[in-house]
């Protein structure tokens, strides 16, 4: 799951922790009630401070993502379908946006991204 | 600690101390080997004391020997780390040294014991002329005085760097193999004493080294 | 709270050439401090300073809030300590090599020292001197966590590694880090190896600490910047200039360090144009450092 991490982005790795773990919530790849590794399991495996894995939790718990018990352990909470629902259209929003700027800097128009879209998916946009 | 101290270091001599065992063990047998026939007339008596006191110039030269190869062994695996392992363990410095020299010590016994058996064995076995007496245990203990004062040396000349030590123990090495040589060639030649007087006129405990070593004397 | 190593104006000297000058350092506590610095540069000499492996000529070092060297012997019971070159006795098997170790630490984990064995997939039985260069590596790792120490000192423990072991070992010590409050001090040339778990940052060359930051602020402070239309003297400047090149057209480059994005206002009072700002990555801001630490300009 977490294959992508690179400590050399400018995102920090808590947050790139967090991410991934944000966008397997929505996607239901984590079902409520599921338990996260423990921090001392993911911080060994990913080899990345366990303070790092920490403050990903913590940030996922504030946003209601995650509950994270006391002697238990970290599981996913029931997340209603709205908040799962807004969380991929922002994740849709971030790489739209992504896609948009790396256009730009190589010099591909919008009218050539919607052709390049269609193409790929088969079904016109404009 | 001293156990698993004790432990490494037979690991890494217990050749050398089976070796030394076995030779310590021989030795006053073999000088005495004509002596367990038989009547003895007083001519005969000449030529035992001479074979004997031939044989007992390997005493020294094995004590040095086994004195050296001890030290050396003992501190063979901390040389090539430079003590780096030795100096990064819980224990003060003086502290380990002392557990070291004391396992070293430890394991010289059974050369020691096995001269004690082999001297008590060959007068006990032997027929010894008249006018003659046997000394095992007093070689014996001579002899086991002579193992720890070289251990002692060399053990301190190792314990520094490894070049000192090498260059020193190079040096002690082959007088000694000279020494055994010359025993061999049943020369009169005894280096220890000789170099005793030459470098240090001193009346210590190299001294033990010196002289003639008699399993069987007047 | 007191440091866990603290070094207070270090002096020593070796040979003619090699010396290390008023060294300052500090590894707080709970810091997985990444020390940093080209070889020859001082860091195993420091790290030999730090547990009274050497005598320093002059300073003050404290290590778990005893003296060094006095009191070495006391400090070095809590200290697991993983040194450059794995000199270990080379006649002892694996399994004797613990058993040795354990018998100078009190707090020695044996039923956690087996586990790791297995988990390292080591053959108890095999003479140490015949181990690769990687089952080495994991045993040295072994033997300072299965003492459970305070404080790990480790000097370049991947270095020479494959990536196979390399994860395997440093796995293994974020798993104890994890599990007990230890702080550790390890060193390494390979600077997107600490990248990803060190949250403070010492830099080394030629005996002098260069600099000693938390992570964060290393990372995200030094940047590198496009400008334009700057003058030959940029006076006043919020951050710290480390190199400034000509490129073609005008427009330069300028590294720069402790940067903060509120910082973007100044090129306008010294009527430059500030196009673009880029991130370095821990390797790159090494780098540069030294480069300008050796080469200082105004």
């Amino acid at each position: 799951m977490f294959d992508k991490l690179d400590p050399r982005s400018p995102t920090p790795l808590y947050a790139q922790i967090a991410n991934r773990l944000r966008v397997a919530i929505a996607a239901g790849e984590l079902r409520p009630g599921a338990a996260l590794p423990s921090v001392r399991h993911l911080a060994a495996e990913l080899r990345v401070n366990p303070a790092t894995v920490v403050q990903a939790y913590h940030d996922l718990e504030s946003e209601g993502f995650l509950e994270m018990r006391q002697g238990a352990g970290t599981f996913v909470r029931e997340v209603a379908p709205e908040s799962r629902a807004r969380e991929r259209a922002r994740q849709a929003s971030a790489l739209v946006r992504q896609m948009l700027s790396e256009a730009g800097r190589l010099g591909v128009s919008l009218h050539e991204v919607q052709a390049a879209i269609a193409d790929e998916i088969g079904v016109g946009t404009a | 600690m001293f156990r698993v101290i004790l432990y490494s270091q037979w690991k890494w001599s217990r050749l050398i101390v089976a070796l030394g065992s076995v030779a310590g063990f021989a030795l006053p047998i073999v000088s005495l080997q004509g002596a367990a026939s038989g009547d003895r007339s007083a001519l005969a008596a000449g030529e035992l004391l001479q074979a004997v006191q031939s044989w007992g110039v390997l005493y020294p030269v094995l004590a040095a020997g086994l004195g050296l190869l001890v030290a050396i062994t003992t501190w063979a695996p901390d040389h090539r780390g430079r003590h780096v392992h030795a100096l990064s363990l819980p224990v003060p410095r003086w502290r380990y040294v002392a557990l070291r020299f004391g396992a070293g010590t430890a394991l010289l016994a059974a050369p020691i014991v096995a001269v004690v058996a082999g001297a008590l064995l060959a007068t006990w076995s032997a027929t010894i002329p008249p006018g003659l007496q046997g000394y095992p245990v007093a070689l014996a203990v001579r002899f086991a005085l002579a193992v720890l004062v070289a251990y002692a040396v060399f053990f301190a000349v190792s314990a520094g760097t490894a070049r000192t030590a090498g260059i020193i123990l190079g040096i002690l090495g082959s007088i000694i193999l000279v020494q055994i040589l010359a025993g061999v060639a049943n020369l009169e030649l005894d280096l220890f004493g000789r170099l005793q007087v030459i470098v240090l006129d001193w009346p210590g405990p190299l001294a033990i080294f010196t002289g003639r070593w008699m399993l069987i004397d007047v | 709270m007191t440091n866990i190593i603290e070094i207070r104006q270090l002096h020593y000297r070796a040979g003619k050439t090699f010396e290390i000058k008023q060294l300052d350092l500090n590894v707080p506590p709970g810091a997985i401090y990444g020390f940093l610095g080209p070889n020859g540069s001082g860091k195993t000499t420091t790290i030999r300073l730090a547990l009274g492996l050497l005598r320093p000529l002059t300073g003050r070092i404290t290590v778990l809030g005893d003296a060094i060297p006095d009191h070495a012997p006391r400090v070095l019971a809590r200290v697991g300590y993983v040194p450059e070159q794995p000199n270990l006795d080379p006649v002892l098997t694996v399994r004797e090599t613990l058993a040795f170790q354990a018998a100078f630490y009190p707090t020695w984990d044996r039923p956690w020292a087996e586990r790791l064995v297995r988990q390292f997939d080591l053959d108890e039985r095999q003479p140490f001197g015949r181990l690769s260069k990687g089952q080495k590596g994991k045993v040295m790792m072994l033997l300072a966590l299965a003492q459970r120490p305070d404080l790990l000192v480790l000097d370049e423990p991947t270095d020479g590694l494959d990536p196979v072991v390399r994860r395997d070992v440093l796995s293994a010590l974020l798993d104890y880090v994890s599990q007990r409050q230890a702080t550790v001090f390890i060193s390494s040339h390979l600077v997107h190896e600490l990248e990803r778990f060190c949250d403070w940052i010492g830099v080394m060359d030629n005996g002098r600490l260069v600099t000693e930051v938390p992570m964060e602020r290393f990372k995200n402070g030094i940047k590198r910047l496009r400008v334009a239309g700057a003058p030959p003297t940029a006076a006043g400047a919020p951050f710290m200039l480390l190199a400034r090149e000509h490129a073609n057209g005008g427009a330069e480059t300028w590294v720069v360090r402790d940067w903060e994005p509120g910082m973007a206002a100044y090129f306008e009072t010294i009527g430059a144009a500030l196009n673009d700002v880029i991130d370095l990555d821990l390797e790159e801001g090494f780098v540069e450092l030294l480069r300008t630490f050796r080469s200082p300009r105004g």
